[in-house]
């Protein structure tokens, strides 16, 4: 079975001290193997909590998940295995250092000490971490941190990859170097969904593009099926229109 | 199980990295805790002993009303003296530990033949009062036996007529007991060091880890959360254990030394091997209680801070039942030995005293804290599983 991740109309509700929050209100899409799919939306659009069910830290009120033909719901074990997971929250430890932060993951996903290494070495070189993996992680660069936290998510060479906001708070150069770095993801013929507010992004990245604003999917498609949707020639506008404003989105 | 073992050592790792919070969390005990009970008990020891040899002053009001009794002090190594102006000021103020007033009616008293009253002013809420007090009432209670005898012998009667009955206190306590007695403050340091040693460690491993957003990468690796919660724990348990065995090494040097020295009441003190090792296995269910309680905290509250807001409440557990039993003093029974702190108490006194633990003891003392553990694991595990665990703010 190939690497395919299909979520069918996902509720998630928060109780807030205003009444109960829909976060997430029946978002359904699918994202294929050897493509990027991209969740676009405001903040506080409900991304972060769609990709949280995802990888089984949260419960769908209402909706199904399918990674790879698993339901997270009865094997949560099973789909943490097939997924790499940079979650929103990104902290390592600063006391070990980047290998050490790395090769942990990969012992709690169970590989051998062998592989660990051998995967190490293959992420080390294309991320570019050469320079830091063996330092201790205090006093890591925003970019330093995220590369780590990348490195880790995917030790165990995972068929579908899933990123919350990758880019955010890195500088240009690094954020150059992790597009490219997301597309060698895509050509290796796995599954990548990534969730971002910045609308040049998706544009640059995304075979596959899931607009999402207050909890709900608006819109659906490729950059060109979108564009002709909206109507409009520039992608930008047609964002905009989609998605009903401008609040909360990045160029 | 596998993965209990990669978490706990990680943990390890990663605090034994942190030196200074190492050196701190692991030496400063084992440091001060001899300084403390040797230096304190000595201090104790030696004041009491120049207490009760020293010559004592007596401030007296109006000491010529009873000359004789005057003299007889003197005979006591008491040193009558001139009363301070406000001798009740005087007390209140702390000047003078003790003041014997001697009242008016005293000459006519004692001429009758009718019991003279002196009396005897003294602040009973000062502990440091009670020795010189004391002394003085038992000087004035032999002077007035002695008077008493020889009126008796006047009237031609055998003093012993006045005396049907008298007690004489036997002390059967044997040496080991009277050492635990000097050592009363052991148990209660022993067990807040098992149950808190570890404290920050186990916080710092959950509420400080989600704190640090580490918490949420580790939950979506396939490691169960039961694993990950138990090599915490482990971790914390293998450091509350050092800890405690290092407390217990530098009493053993301590009282080493203090032998060696001869100095201070802890001399005859010997802590065997045997008896440490029956101290940690006693206190090994505290730790484990310890370190659940504060993993079920930290996977409750919000976050570090929350945490450690308990610890101050958490502090006192320990020395209630020491109070308790200051208060009411109860023979050992079994069901102590199944009261968590209590029955630590209650154990580490008796190998304390060297007398020996029953097995039934035992079972107890140890079934009933590691059913303790395993509950608030269990309790800990469901919050473990809760969504809100992962996500800080």
């Amino acid at each position: 079975m190939g690497a395919v991740i299909e979520a069918r109309g996902l509720v998630k509700t928060f109780k807030s001290r205003k009444g109960v929050v829909r976060a997430v209100d029946g978002v359904s899409f699918r994202a294929e193997q050897g493509q990027i799919t991209g969740l676009l939306g405001p903040n506080g659009a409900g991304k972060t909590t769609t990709l949280r069910m995802l990888y089984t830290l949260m419960r769908p009120e209402a909706g199904s998940i399918l990674v790879d033909g698993l339901d997270p719901a009865r094997e949560p074990e099973k789909v943490r295995a097939r997924l790499g997971v940079l979650p929103d929250a990104r902290g390592i430890y600063k006391r070990l250092t980047a290998r050490e932060n790395i090769a942990y993951f990969g012992r709690l996903h169970g590989l051998d000490e062998g592989t660990i290494a051998k995967r190490i070495a293959i992420l080390v070189e294309k991320l570019g971490m050469e320079d830091f993996i063996d330092r201790l992680g205090e006093g890591y660069s925003q970019g330093q941190r995220t590369k780590t936290a990348i490195a880790r998510a995917l030790i165990h060479d995972p068929p579908n990859v899933i990123l919350d906001e990758p880019t955010n708070g890195l500088d240009v150069m690094t954020t150059r170097s992790l597009r490219d770095f997301l597309r060698s993801l895509r050509a290796e013929g796995r599954c990548v969904i990534l969730s971002t507010h910045i609308m040049q992004e998706v544009a640059l990245l995304c075979d596959h593009i899931v607009i999402i604003a207050k909890g709900q999917v608006v819109a659906e498609g490729s950059a060109e099926e979108l564009r002709a949707q909206a109507g409009c020639e520039n992608l930008e506008d047609a964002f905009v229109r989609l998605i009903g404003s401008a609040e909360g989105l990045s160029a | 199980m596998n993965t209990v073992w990669v978490v706990a050592q990680k943990e390890l790792l990663d605090l034994f990295r942190d030196r200074r919070t190492l050196l701190l969390g692991l030496l400063l005990g084992p440091l001060l805790f001899p300084v403390f009970i040797l230096g304190v008990g000595g201090l104790a020891a030696q004041k009491a002993r120049t207490q009760l040899e020293k010559t004592l002053e007596l401030p007296v009001v109006h000491g010529e009303r009873a000359p004789n009794l005057l003299a007889f002090l003197r005979s006591q190594n008491i040193e009558p003296k001139p009363p301070p102006p406000d001798p009740e000021r005087a007390i209140r103020e702390q000047d003078h530990d003790v003041i014997l007033v001697i009242p008016e009616d005293y000459a006519e008293q004692w001429r009758a033949s009718r019991p003279a009253r002196v009396e005897l002013w003294h602040d009973a809420s000062r502990q440091d009062s009670q020795i010189p007090v004391e002394r003085v009432a038992k000087a004035v209670e032999s002077y007035a036996r002695q008077v008493g005898a020889l009126r008796l012998l006047l009237r031609g009667l055998d003093p012993a007529v006045a005396q049907p009955v008298f007690a004489v206190p036997r002390d059967l306590s044997t040496p080991e007991a009277r050492r635990g007695m000097i050592l009363a403050f052991l148990p209660y340091l022993l067990i807040l060091s098992a149950f808190l040693g570890g404290a920050y460690l186990v916080i710092d491993v959950t509420a400080g880890e989600r704190e640090r957003q580490s918490l949420e990468p580790l939950l979506a690796t396939p490691a169960s959360r039961e694993a990950i919660m138990s090599g915490k724990i482990a971790a914390a348990c293998a450091f509350g254990m050092l800890s405690l065995l290092l407390i217990l090494g530098s009493f053993k040097a301590s009282f080493w030394i203090a032998r060696s020295l001869d100095a201070g009441p802890f001399g005859a003190v010997d802590v065997s091997w045997l008896a440490i090792a029956k101290l940690l296995l006693i206190l090994f269910p505290m730790v484990l209680i310890g370190t659940t309680l504060l993993t079920l905290i930290s996977a409750s509250v919000k976050s570090v801070k929350e945490a450690q807001s308990y610890m101050s409440v958490l502090m006192l557990l320990p020395i209630i039942p020491t109070i308790v039993l200051l208060i009411h003093p109860v023979k050992n029974q079994l069901w102590m030995f199944a009261v968590p702190f209590l029955a630590q108490n209650q154990a580490i006194m008796n190998v304390l005293r060297g007398e020996p633990l029953s097995l039934a003891e035992w079972g107890v003392c140890l079934g009933s804290g590691l059913a303790l553990g395993a509950l608030f694991w269990l309790l800990a595990a469901r919050l473990y599983h809760r969504e809100q665990l992962a996500i800080s703010a």
